[in-house]
Order: structure tokens, then C-alpha cells, then sequence
């Protein structure tokens, strides 16, 4: 690996910084357009029903109303928002309205109106006259019914039960995890555009433009070429916005108005009737030797997608393949079942499955080690794969899988010994010290298709134009890339320019921001490129300059050759120059396509207080300890890591979309959803390991998932740790802990 | 309705519909889109302006209540050029990630440094405590706030 870097490896600011400060930047929801109209949806008040009847006329009579419409006026086309490649084959349950409504939030119909509080007015007049059907929110009934039942999902590498018959020891646990809400600050919302083609804009804060150009396509029957997605300012995704909701939709009215529309959610919406984390029920049972030995797992997870089908199985694969890659198992099986529920729909989320089986692995490792009497951080030690260790199911190599080494440095940073084995207290407040793993992926080589193009200029000035279908979700994806071509090129960051995706101008992205493959295949591509430029550039430079191709010196935006340093060249004369005498133009569209998959580890280390009289949870301290390879911009990294506890401590502590047994929803309102608040945040510290990857730009890989997938099982193992109490149900809610107590 | 306010130190005087919020004269009759809409229920801060010296959610006002008050937005903390301290701040610190809560989180911060100029760590937690932010986690907030008060 290089040492000598000099942009990356540096923390440099989010390139819009200035934009946000300022209150400048322009999100969708601050766009207006001449003559646009506003879009407001009617979402359903029963959780399953067919529509016998929709009486638009009081809202159609109302002042300001321009049309509504249902299931009986616009398209009926089934499709799957979750598709995001054109070669993808999946079940398609979607449409735009539906006359069955499946979950309180389905999509029943559109007021479009010239002013929003006209929208808003009219939506509250339609008259919906529901036959109510039988309502399945229990995933444990759904799974015997024909109806809700989905399939299975199922991996096994060597015989689970050839050691389990044999074991002696086996701890056996049962986790729960709820559904929960993305909670960007900004809802979702988008803004669409008919042109004078028949083609259509949509603006919108997405994750991959070529996924929602694909969408909107498919719904409304039109050519990929006449439908144009533009990446808006990303007020926040967490996955929540990956699958497209609003945006078919919304292109639908604007082509039907033939008028520009903007569609806004607010928070009530945003939280029933969009995506959610996909709730599990999940039993592990592990066959252990006395020392610690991991001897067999059988995982079997229960698999919540909600109403629709989205990414049911997906998310259920991906929890499977996790549970392979972080400790050594020869035997082990994971069985899913997934199935429909009448409840909000699962969707992406941060972590994509990961928090989930990391919830109920690590759990278990506590009661596991509890059982051995081991130190649960020596029993993972004794456990976790090494580096370059092969996946026992055939999975992509693990590559410089530092896990030992997150947990060694963590062990030692955070004092584990120390304040593991410190008397517990015996009064009102007790404290208590928790440990979790967890590993994630780098995109998706090994599963489904992962190239990206990129194209890269320099131009007659020395800068250079980055020209990708990247998605800056407010993570630094726009400042990374110009670090990597920064590096590669020696020239000023300022002098890069990197714009976001827009399906018009940018090239190919086959995946975009998913999968945590952002900063390792992308990263990778704009290296890539950027090499390819710079070669390039020196091959015609080395003609100008009379000297040999390795003679040439490419130095903070100068070129010269080594034979005669004192001619030198700005970037911007030499590529004049080289314009002018060989009619050449430096830039190179290069496609790369990831060659791996390694996995990211992270060990996180917590400190809780614990109320015993009132159930209260406060965590005091957490140390993150992350295997990135190489932070390209380590403030980002640790940006990532700090946001990413504060939503693992909501996963663990307070939030969840509670559904009731009629399939009424509470938790639908900040008010009623409580995200952890400034106060309640504890300090958290990262520590990086950072001994690069092969394939990753400059050594670096993924950050932004796996920073949330150990956090919630170690506060967790902190809480049962501290009380001696197994609660494996979250949220962990004080009257879940105070119950606990009383059964102790 | 007519509606007189004082906004960034300009006097406007507006024809509204009564029942319009602040935050919705602000954006839409303004042109001020820096406050943002989180929630519309006072619970997420990122409406925040302030109003005679105290933040507020400015989803939780009507206009009218405004009739009359001096209103600041994040797009006056940058005077003449200058950045604000905390906007410099909150820039060298990586306060910033998507930004959406950021012009909230500015004002609830301003308002405190206006009232109370060297506040504790945890008297900065609670002045942005009606604040949220998925993306931070608070900590470089929190560490912007301390060092623009080193910075004053
Ligand atoms: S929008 Fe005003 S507090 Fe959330
Ligand atoms: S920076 Fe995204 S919500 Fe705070």
C-alpha cells in the first residue's frame, strides 16, 4: 500500500458543506416549477379489504382539486419496486393503486391540486367503502397459510445433523426484531416533469436513477430512453429510499396532467407507507465444546417482508450468507421463511438483513460463553475467521478479514477485562459492559451483476470531470471519488468535478448505491479510470516533452520531464497542446467490474446504566472498532460509525412500528417513535484497522452498514450482562427489562 | 390575511391564507427554504428558526402569531460574506453529512449562544435536544458547538 498519499486518508468536508450551512442547497421538496402542481396521497385506513366503492365527487368539487386518481383511472401494471436491474426475474405485486388494500398505508388513490393544503383538503373527502377481509399480522400464523406463505430460503454446508446428534452441549436462543423506520429528516418526495417528447423527468432523492428509470418505464409502458431520473439532494436514505415509491407515481401524474407535479410525503406517511427494517423471529441453537469450540449452528429465521413482496428473499439470502463469514463453522445450516403479513412493507435497510442475524448470533455468543463460564470476547476470539479464509458455502474469499484484530485492539482500547470482571453493584443504578461482532459485504460480485462505467476528462484548464452515476446520500460519496482521482492525478480537490447521477448524461451504473459497494466498486472504477487517464495523458505528454514515458513527472497539477525539470507544464497548457498537435482529447469511459466481495468487520464495545427500578436504559461509552482496509476519508468514516450507533442504539433500545392485531399502527409519529436525541447519545469512539484489501481503492472497503450491525446486540449482551436477566426481544424497553426483573 | 413580519431584518408585508404556519410563509411565500418540514409536530427540529432571540419550531406557529416579531433563518447567519462562526464550525468539525437538519440544528445552536455564551457540553445537548439527526449521531455537532465557542 501507498504511504505517501496526500488527498487520501484526509478528512475533507462533504462537497456541498457551504450549500448546507447556508441553507442553500435545494432538496426536491424546495423545488417549484412554472405551473407545477401538488400530488397527495390517499393511503388506506383498513389493513386488508377489497374497495367496493371510491366517491371522489365532494373532493373533486372542492375549489382548487384538478383530478383524481384510483386504481380505476391510471395504470394496472403489477411490478416489483425492489427490481433494479432490466435481467431481473421476480415476483411483481405492486401497483400504482391498488382496489385490495394489504397494510393501513396502501396506496388507494392521488388528489392532484393546484396549491398542497387544497390536496391535503381534498384527500380527507374522498369516501372509500371497504369490504374488510381477515387481517394476518403474526408471521408465526402466516407462515400456515397458503395465502401469506412466501417460500423458503436454505444453506447448508457440512451435516448439521451429524453434530448435533453427537454434541453435548447446546444453548438454544430465541430473538425477536421489529420493524422499524428509516427516519431520514426528509421525507420522501418527488418532483416529475412531462417534456414535449412524451418523455418524462423525475427528480428525486434516490439511491440508483437507473433503477428508478427502470421503474417508472416499466409502470408506465415507456421506452427506457424517454424517461429521464435525476439524483436529487439526498435529505437522508438509510436505505429507505432506495426502492422506488413516490417516483412512479409521481411521473404517472405529471405525464397524466401533463404539468409538472410535486409529491410529498409527511412524517405519518413516510413511516406507514414506505419501507421498513424487515422484522425477524429467529432460533439459533449452537453445539459448543468445552473450550469454546464453535462445533455446529442451525439458524432458522422467520422473515417478515410485510405486504409485499419487495425483497422478501433477497433481504432473507443476504442475513444467510452473513451468518457463514464471521465465524468458522464447518456445520451449519440457515433456514428462512419468508412470508407476507397485512403490515407495513420491508424494504432496504441500512444493513440490508445483517442487524438482524447479527442480533441473534450475538446474542447467542453471550449465552453461549454465560453457559461456558468464558469471557464472551475470548469466545469469539476462539471463533472468528482469520484472514484470507474461504467461505464454507462458496461465497466470495473473505480477503483481509481483520475481525481477530477488532477485537484484540477493542479488548484493550475499551479496558474489556478490566471493567468486565468489576464487582457489580448492588444498589438502584447498575452498570454493565456488552461485546459484539458483526460482518458485512462490498457489493455484490459473487450474487448479482456489479460493474459501474465511468468517464474522466482532464480538460484545457487542469481540471478534471468525473462523469459517473454516482449517489451522494449526504455518506461523502462525491468527495471520496474526488479524493481517489485526486490521488491518482495529483490535482486540486476544487479542481475536480464529480456530478451525481441523472440517467440522461451519466453512464452506465448497474447497481448504484446498494449493497455497500459504493466506496469499494465505484471507488475502484474512478482509480481505475483515473489511471487510465494519467497513462494517457503521459504517453502524449512524453511526445511534447521529447522525453520517454517514464521520464515524465505529474506533480501537484504540473507535468515535466525528469531530464529537464526546468520546463514546466500546467495540466491545462499540456493538454492544449496535446489538443492541438495530435487532435486528441484526454479522457477515457472505462467499465469495471469487481472481482470480489470481501467482508468488513467490526467488533463494538458498550457501556449501559441500567435503572432498575424504572426499566431505563442509558448507554454511556461505546468503542466501534472497524476492519475498513484504508479510510479513504477517515471524518466521513467516523461520521458513518457515529450515526450508525445512534440508529443501532434505537434498533436496541425504543423504536419500532407497532402493529396491533387488527393491523392499526402506533409508532406512525415522532411523537410516538422515539429516535435517540442529543442527550441520550454517548460518546463514541472508532478505532480502524486499517490494513488494506486487495481490490479496494487504495486498500479501503465498506463502512456504512456494517457500522450498525454489532451495536444493537452489544447493548444488548450489556443489559443481560449487568441484570443477568436474557431478554432477546427488541426494542428493550423498560417495561420489557422491569418484567425481566420480576421473573428473575 | 395580511401579514407584517420582520424576516432577516427586511419588513415584509403579505397576503396569506390564515392558515398557514410560519415555516410554510418562510418557504413558500419567501422563498426561504432553509427550514426544512421533518414532521410537522414539533417533535424534529428541522423547521427551527428563531423568533425574538428563541428558537422555535416554526411548523408549530401559525403566521399570524408571527405578526409583528423579528424572525431569523439560516439564511442570515452568513453576513457580508462571513460565514458565522458555527457555520465554520460546524464545516471543519464534519457536523454535516445529508445536511437536512443542518439549518435547524444552526439556529437551536445560534439562539443558545445568544442567550447563554458559554454553554456546558450539556447545556448544548439540550438546546438541540428537539433536534434530530439520523445521519451524525450528534457527537460533531455537539463537538462544532464547543469549538465555535473556543472561537468567539
Ligand atoms: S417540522 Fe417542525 S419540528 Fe419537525
Ligand atoms: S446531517 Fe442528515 S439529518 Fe443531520
Amino acid at each position: 500500500m501507498k504511504n505517501d498519499l496526500k488527498y487520501v486518508g484526509k478528512s475533507i468536508p462533504i462537497h456541498d458543506v457551504k450549500e448546507k450551512v447556508s441553507g442553500k442547497l435545494k432538496y426536491a421538496a424546495d423545488m417549484q416549477l412554472p405551473g407545477m402542481l401538488h400530488g397527495k396521497l390517499l393511503l388506506s385506513s383498513v389493513a386488508h379489504g377489497r374497495i367496493k366503492k371510491i366517491d371522489v365527487s365532494k373532493a373533486e368539487a372542492l375549489e382548487g382539486v384538478v383530478k383524481i386518481f384510483t386504481h380505476e383511472n391510471s395504470p394496472n401494471t403489477l411490478y416489483n419496486s425492489h427490481k433494479w436491474f432490466v435481467g431481473m426475474e421476480i415476483t411483481k405485486d405492486e401497483r400504482l393503486f391498488t382496489d385490495h388494500v394489504k397494510f393501513v398505508g396502501d396506496r388507494i388513490a392521488a388528489v392532484v391540486a393546484k396549491d398542497r393544503f387544497t390536496a391535503e383538503r381534498a384527500v380527507n373527502l374522498i369516501e372509500i367503502g371497504y369490504e374488510e377481509l381477515s387481517v394476518v399480522v403474526d408471521p408465526e400464523e402466516a407462515i400456515n397459510l397458503e395465502d401469506y406463505y412466501i417460500g423458503q430460503k436454505k444453506i447448508e454446508s457440512g451435516s448439521v445433523h451429524d453434530v448435533f446428534s453427537k454434541a453435548s452441549i447446546i444453548i438454544e436462543d430465541s430473538v425477536e426484531t421489529p420493524k422499524i423506520h428509516h427516519a431520514a429528516m426528509e421525507t420522501h418526495v418527488c418532483v416529475a416533469s412531462p417534456g414535449i417528447h412524451g418523455d418524462v423527468t423525475v427528480w428525486t432523492p434516490c439511491q440508483v436513477v437507473f433503477q428508478v428509470r427502470l421503474i417508472v418505464a416499466e409502470v408506465l409502458g415507456m421506452p427506457l430512453n424517454k424517461v429521464r431520473a435525476i439524483k436529487a439532494s439526498m435529505g437522508g436514505s438509510f436505505g429507505g429510499k432506495g426502492q422506488p415509491v413516490l417516483e412512479p407515481v409521481c411521473a404517472f401524474l405529471a405525464k397524466a396532467m401533463n404539468a409538472p407535479v410535486k409529491l410529498q410525503m409527511d412524517r405519518t406517511e413516510s413511516i406507514i407507507g414506505t419501507r421498513t427494517r424487515t422484522a425477524t423471529r429467529g432460533t439459533i441453537k449452537t453445539a459448543v465444546s468445552e473450550d469454546g469450540t464453535i462445533l455446529g449452528r442451525d439458524i432458522h429465521m422467520l422473515v417478515d417482508t410485510g405486504a409485499y413482496y419487495t425483497n422478501g428473499d433477497a433481504v432473507t439470502m443476504a442475513m444467510a450468507k452473513k451468518a457463514f463469514r464471521l465465524y468458522k463453522i464447518k456445520d451449519q445450516r440457515f433456514v428462512g421463511d419468508v412470508v407476507y403479513t397485512n403490515t407495513p412493507i420491508g424494504g432496504a435497510c441500512r444493513g440490508y438483513g445483517s442487524p438482524q442475524i447479527h442480533v441473534l448470533s450475538e446474542i447467542n455468543m453471550d449465552n453461549v460463553a454465560r453457559r461456558l463460564g468464558m469471557d464472551p470476547a475470548e469466545l469469539r476470539l476462539r471463533n472468528l475467521v482469520h484472514p484470507f479464509d474461504k467461505d464454507p458455502i462458496n461465497g466470495p474469499d473473505l480477503g483481509n478479514a481483520r475481525a481477530i484484530d477488532c477485537v484484540t485492539e477493542g479488548m484493550k482500547v475499551f479496558d474489556w477485562k478490566q471493567k468486565r470482571l468489576r464487582p457489580k453493584t448492588s444498589g438502584r443504578i447498575v452498570r454493565g459492559v456488552g461485546m459484539a461482532c458483526a460482518t458485512h459485504g462490498n457489493g455484490y460480485h459473487g450474487g448479482y451483476q456489479d460493474f459501474i462505467t465511468m468517464s474522466l476528462r482532464m480538460t484545457e484548464d487542469g481540471g478534471v470531470f468525473l462523469n459517473s452515476g454516482i449517489h451522494d446520500l449526504g455518506c461523502g460519496t462525491v468527495m471520496t471519488m474526488k479524493q481517489i482521482v485526486a490521488e491518482v492525478l495529483d490535482v486540486e480537490i476544487d479542481k475536480i468535478l464529480a456530478p451525481e447521477g441523472d440517467t440522461l448524461v451519466s453512464p452506465f451504473d448497474v447497481a448504484g448505491t446498494q449493497a455497500s459497494r459504493v466506496t469499494f466498486v465505484c471507488g475502484s472504477c474512478a482509480m481505475k479510470v483515473a489511471e487510465q487517464v494519467k497513462e494517457k495523458f503521459i504517453g502524449c505528454a512524453s511526445k511534447i516533452l521529447q522525453c520517454s514515458p517514464e521520464e515524465v513527472v505529474m506533480e501537484a497539477g504540473e507535468v515535466w520531464s525528469s531530464t529537464s525539470e526546468t520546463v514546466k507544464y500546467s495540466y491545462g497548457k499540456m493538454i492544449t497542446d496535446i489538443q492541438s498537435k495530435f487532435q486528441d482529447d484526454i479522457s477515457v469511459s472505462y467499465t469495471y467490474t469487481s472481482p470480489a466481495n470481501p467482508g468488513v468487520y467490526a467488533a463494538n464495545f458498550v457501556e449501559v446504566e441500567v435503572d432498575t427500578l424504572t426499566g431505563l436504559v442509558k448507554v454511556l461509552d461505546v468503542l466501534a472498532v472497524h476492519d475498513i482496509g484504508k479510510a479513504i476519508n477517515p471524518g466521513f468514516v467516523e461520521g458513518q460509525v457515529q450515526g450508525a450507533i445512534q440508529m443501532g442504539i434505537g434498533f436496541a433500545l425504543s423504536e419500532e412500528i407497532k402493529v396491533d392485531r387488527n393491523g392499526k399502527i402506533s409508532g406512525d409519529k415522532f411523537s410516538k417513535y422515539h429516535v435517540i436525541n442529543a442527550p441520550s447519545m454517548p460518546d463514541v469512539k472508532v478505532l480502524l484497522i486499517e490494513e488494506g484489501e486487495e481490490h479496494g481503492p487504495f486498500g479501503a472497503k465498506s463502512i456504512g452498514e456494517i457500522s450498525t450491525c454489532a451495536i444493537a446486540p452489544a447493548i444488548v449482551n450489556a443489559i443481560n450482562a449487568a441484570l443477568d436477566i436474557n431478554i432477546t426481544s427488541l426494542p428493550v424497553t423498560p417495561e420489557k427489562i422491569i418484567k425481566a426483573l420480576h421473573e428473575k | 390575511m395580511e401579514l407584517i413580519i420582520n424576516v432577516n431584518d427586511i419588513e415584509y408585508k403579505l397576503d396569506v391564507n390564515p392558515r398557514m404556519r410560519l415555516l410554510d410563509v418562510l418557504r413558500e411565500n419567501l422563498g426561504l427554504t432553509g427550514a426544512k418540514e421533518g414532521c410537522g409536530e414539533g417533535e424534529c427540529g428541522a423547521c427551527t428558526i428563531i423568533m425574538d432571540g428563541l428558537a422555535i419550531n416554526s411548523c408549530m406557529v401559525l403566521a399570524h402569531q408571527a405578526r409583528g416579531k423579528k424572525i431569523i433563518t439560516v439564511e442570515a447567519l452568513e453576513q457580508d460574506g462571513e460565514m458565522d462562526r458555527l457555520q465554520e464550525a460546524f464545516i471543519n468539525n464534519g457536523a454535516v453529512q445529508c445536511g437536512y437538519c443542518t439549518p435547524g440544528m444552526l439556529m437551536s445552536c445560534k439562539a443558545l449562544l445568544m442567550n447563554n455564551p458559554n454553554p456546558t457540553d450539556e447545556e448544548i445537548k439540550i438546546a438541540i435536544e428537539g433536534n434530530l439527526c439520523r445521519c451524525t449521531g450528534y457527537i460533531k455537532i455537539v463537538r462544532a458547538v464547543k469549538e465555535a465557542i473556543q472561537n468567539q
